[in-house]
């Protein structure tokens, strides 16, 4: 252990332990801007400084190591004034102007600039800020990007090329001309950017943000002409109570129904429903695919981020991907065609929204293959800024159910929010699609959790044991194709494209005070609570799937489900 | 009256096939431990502006243990005002190539670069010969002269950023990303060219730790003051009637005495209005302060360091405000743009100098500017920031009366 007294406390830290983190053990508090858990160690904001053995350089914590009796100063006076100076600069560089004010940024409720300005206590700003006069990056159908607002800490670089193992942002250009940008300035829309938006939950200042759809929504829920639908994806309701205040990981299901009605939308669904669906259709695929010995592994396809992913990077396994549809898209092709003719709704006047905790449905929505099924697609964070901005405050509403013909979903569905949970609710099905018997135990343990990798083998009968992986976060998810190539037997591995599964994506509240481990594990808790909570948790037992199946597709896999349900996929390669 | 003490300096020196490399075959004989002793004797530091040990920093890379070691020369001669090492590279380059392989040959690196500004063409193309020619030869190769060493020397050129001085951002830059400084630790000795273990020495040094082994740490312990041994290579630039390289023995004058006789006096006056005593990084001083011995300790003590020996006399009818703007313009531009001090502190610095001109500046604004100069000095990650506004401020502070509006006090 290693001995040391920082601001004459003394600490005690293993060996490796930086002063930033040694620090914060002695609950010491020391702001930074461009350092961020789990990325590599940047040093550029130098808000972390701190005087070590009286020594004239200060050092930037987040990158020293602490030794055996080193005394650290970290709010000396001295320590205090350069970082307010720092903090004057970093103001100035960020150009707040008419035209980007705080007021209307995307971070106004979350911005860590105003948390670090909090931090510091800044009490003067002698400096002009330069405009800078970049262009908005508008190219993608998920998220823009607002070079003015950018202070280069290059989070969000680090962030697509450490976690997500790709790197379409680099630094381009010298000194203070130095900018984020992607390869050869194309925009994010023209490079092998898988819209994940994990970058927007690493941008400390709103500069990358999800391309907006509120005011189409507000526009539809507006006109009287239009009958508004919308669904919720799994993760949404342990997310959006957030930005309200609440803890991560709060169950705001009823709530968030409650609001959605106020807003005005004319049926309140769930994208659970349309996820059991898509345990029946994928499992039977699977429970096909691994009879014939077909294409194997098998390879989810729900996560629109994996797929733009696998579609640029390993195009040669696009064979290998379920061709099920997502459960947004599944639902968006029912609600225009069972739906609308159930309520006898003209398609032309429906609208389907969707609340997703992520940016690349957004671009999936777009996708030529299935274009128009659904119209807008909000991120939780979006979802939340409407319900506030109709004053509506979600922890005060009583708790409402969903409408039912699209809005019964069983436990299966709802563990779709987290890593291994598309895995979980096959498996669940998958054993009754082949034996015609019920799984005993449905809490599969080593598919769920925060691993990146995960394996496990399911004994099915005396011939069939399922072997099973799951990946989440793009670097997991190479590792994983790498395995795969290497000759590693899987009958089925689940991706999802986002560190945790959808709980973690990059459509979702962004919280200021709790680390992104520390978020995603209570969102985790709160979607294993719902599933654990419910009576149904097999997604064959939902009642109104096989409604649907009676009166409208017929069986899993039929000729109409195949239509409705099934997608093909667009090799892209490397631009 | 003043001479020049040749040590490094001497006839034109280029051509492989005649050269003995006298210093070197000394060193085979020596052995890397006898060699880093004879260094460490000399006590030679750093002659890139840092002044570094040089017997330290061949010792602990000795120490270290790597897949391989690299042993780099910095020729990346950029801070303005210097061009010493232009001299070597021109007239010396072999004492450079010795210093080298004796270099790599003590810290048992295997492999070695020079890194060169891409602007010094004539060096380029004379050292590119010289590289061929030492391949040849044998000087460069396997089993050097028979010593059982083999190394060589691979030559890479500089795509004109200041900060590739820097050695951290000189590494970056031979890697082939980006000219940006890294964060230290791990110094480059521990982790540097492709995470081995790296020694980069400036060109100087490297000429002078050939010439120790050459004529012996005794004899250039002997020059100079305690703390200053040896002799220094200078750059005399600016209003002076001879701009030359001059090489002077550690406190056997004063930076007066260099300007009046061996740089032949300001050009066009008496006085110059100050001096820079060692780069654009270093403060800047007085006439009367320019009384101080020519040493590392000398300069220090008249408030200033001797940097890279790049001596810049500034004369009576400059116009200050262009000066600095100058030279903030020189930082701004040349700040690579990593950390926030440095990339936002210049420019801010050149902005709001930009806005006064034929004004004089506010106290507030004097203030401003010396907050940032403070907060990029003590914040800043490498030395192109930490030192970037060390003349700035020091030319605010001597010529106040010039530059900034008085206070009137009101009872």
């Amino acid at each position: 252990m290693i001995k040391l007294k920082i601001d004459n406390v003394p600490v005690e830290v293993e060996k490796g332990t930086t002063l930033l983190e040694a620090a914060r053990q002695a609950q010491i508090n020391i702001p930074t801007l461009c350092f961020e858990d789990d990325l590599s160690v940047y040093g550029g904001c130098r808000l972390c400084v701190v005087e070590v053995n009286e020594r004239e350089q200060l050092m930037p914590s987040c990158a020293i190591e602490a030794e055996d009796g080193m005394e650290v100063k970290t709010h000396s006076p001295r320590v205090r004034d350069v970082r307010q100076t720092l903090f004057e600069l970093i103001i100035a560089s960020h150009d707040i102007s008419c035209e980007l004010n705080c007021l209307t940024c995307t971070r106004q409720a979350s911005c860590e600039l105003r948390n670090v300005a909090e931090d510091i206590g800044i009490n003067r700003m002698r400096l002009s800020p330069i405009y800078r006069g970049l262009d908005k990056d508008l190219s993608s159908y998920s998220v823009v990007r607002e070079p003015n607002k950018c202070i280069t800490c290059d989070r969000c670089i680090r962030k697509c090329e450490e976690v997500q193992g790709i790197g379409i942002f680099a630094n381009s250009a010298r000194g203070p001309e130095t900018t984020v940008t992607t390869f050869q300035d194309k925009g994010m829309g023209n490079v092998e950017c898988t819209n994940c938006g994990q970058c927007i939950i690493s941008c400390p200042t709103g500069a990358l943000h999800e391309v907006y759809h509120m005011d189409g929504v507000w526009d539809a829920l507006y006109n009287e002409d239009k009958h508004v639908i919308v669904q919720t994806a799994p993760a949404v309701r342990v997310a959006i109570a957030e930005p309200f205040g609440a803890e991560p990981g709060t169950v705001a299901t009823g709530q968030m129904v409650a609001a959605l009605r106020r807003l005005g939308f004319d049926g309140v669904f769930d994208t659970n429903f349309t996820a059991d669906l898509t345990i029946m259709e994928e499992g039977t695929e699977v429970v096909e695919r691994v009879k014939n010995n077909e294409n194997l592994p098998v390879l989810t396809s729900c996560s629109p981020g994996w797929i733009k992913f696998i579609e640029h990077f390993y195009p040669e396994h696009l064979k290998n991907l379920s061709t099920a549809k997502s459960p947004q898209q599944m639902f968006g092709a029912l609600a225009k065609t069972y739906y609308a003719e159930t309520m006898g709704v003209d398609p032309e006047d429906l609208v389907v929204v969707s609340i997703m905790p992520c940016t690349a449905k957004k671009f999936e929505s777009k996708r030529q293959e299935m274009a128009g099924d659904v119209d807008y697609v909000l991120t939780t964070r979006e979802a939340a800024m409407m319900i506030k901005a109709a004053g509506i405050n979600i922890c005060d509403l009583e708790p409402e159910e969903y409408d039912n013909l699209m809005g019964v979903s069983t436990g299966a569905g709802d563990i779709f929010a987290a890593s291994g949970g598309v895995m979980e609710a096959a498996l669940r099905s998958a054993y009754y699609l082949i034996t015609g018997e019920e799984l005993e135990d449905i809490d599969i343990q080593p598919v769920r959790g925060l691993d990146g990798l995960k394996k496990a083998e399911v004994p099915i009968n005396e011939e069939l044991t399922l072997k099973v992986g799951v990946a989440h976060g793009l670097s997991n998810a190479k590792r994983m194709m790498e395995m795969i190539a290497g000759g590693e037997e899987f009958h089925f591995v689940e991706f999802m494209a986002c560190p945790g599964g959808c709980i973690g994506g990059g459509g979702q509240p962004i919280s200021a005070e709790l680390s992104s481990a520390e978020t995603l594990k209570r969102r985790m808790d709160g979607v294993y609570s719902i599933d654990s909570s419910k009576k149904l948790r097999r997604s064959h037992e939902n009642p109104m799937v096989q409604k649907l199946y009676e009166e409208f597709l017929g069986k899993p896999g039929s000729h109409k489900a195949h239509k409705l349900l099934h997608t093909k996929y667009t090799p892209r390669g490397l631009s | 009256m003043v001479k020049e003490r040749k040590f490094l300096k001497g006839p034109r020196l280029r051509d492989v096939s005649t050269y003995d490399f006298p210093g070197l075959k000394k060193a085979f004989s020596l052995g890397p431990d006898q060699i880093i002793q004879q260094i460490s004797d000399a006590r030679l530091l750093g002659r890139g502006g840092a002044g570094f040990p040089t017997g330290t920093k061949w010792d602990l890379a000795l120490q270290q243990q790597g897949e391989r070691k690299y042993m780099i020369c910095n020729a990346d001669e950029g801070e303005p005002g210097t061009f010493k090492d232009r001299y070597l590279l021109e007239e010396r380059p072999l004492k450079v190539l010795e210093g080298l392989i004796i270099g790599a040959y003590a810290v048992g690196a295997s492999h070695g670069f020079i890194y060169i500004r891409g602007e010094y063409t004539e060096p380029i193309k004379i050292l590119r010969t010289i590289l061929e020619e030492a391949r040849e030869e044998g000087v460069l190769g396997e089993d050097i002269f028979g010593s059982g060493f083999d190394f060589d020397v691979k030559l890479v050129r500089g795509a004109g950023a200041y900060v590739c001085g820097d050695e951290t951002s000189l590494i970056n830059s031979i890697e082939g990303k980006r000219g940006i400084s890294r964060i230290k630790p791990p110094y480059p000795i521990q982790k540097g060219l492709y995470d081995q273990p790296t020694v980069v020495n400036n060109v100087e040094s490297l000429a002078c730790a050939a010439e120790i082994i050459n004529q012996g740490a005794g004899e250039f312990a002997a020059l100079g003051t305690d703390n200053s041994r040896g002799t220094k290579l200078i750059s005399v630039s600016g209003d002076i009637n001879i701009p030359e390289v001059f090489e002077v023995e550690f406190g056997s004058c004063t930076l007066n005495e260099i300007i009046e006789e061996l740089g032949g006096g300001v050009r066009r006056g008496k006085e110059p209005k100050f001096v820079i005593p060692g780069g654009l990084s270093t403060a800047a001083l007085l006439p009367d302060e320019l009384n101080c011995s020519y040493s590392y300790e000398g300069i220090e003590s008249a408030g200033s360091s001797l940097g890279s020996g790049a001596i810049i006399v500034v004369g009576e009818s400059r116009d200050l405000v262009d000066i600095l703007l100058k030279v903030s313009r020189f930082y701004m531009d040349e700040t690579c743009g990593t950390c926030f001090p440095c990339r936002e502190g210049n420019k801010q610095i050149n902005y709001m100098l930009s806005q006064h001109r034929n004004k004089k500046f506010t106290s507030q604004e004097v203030e401003l500017i010396e907050d940032i100069g403070e907060a990029i000095a003590a914040a800043a990650r490498c030395g192109l920031g930490q030192t970037s506004l060390s003349l700035i401020n020091s030319i605010f502070a001597k010529f106040s009366e010039e530059l900034i509006e008085e206070v009137i006090q009101v009872d």
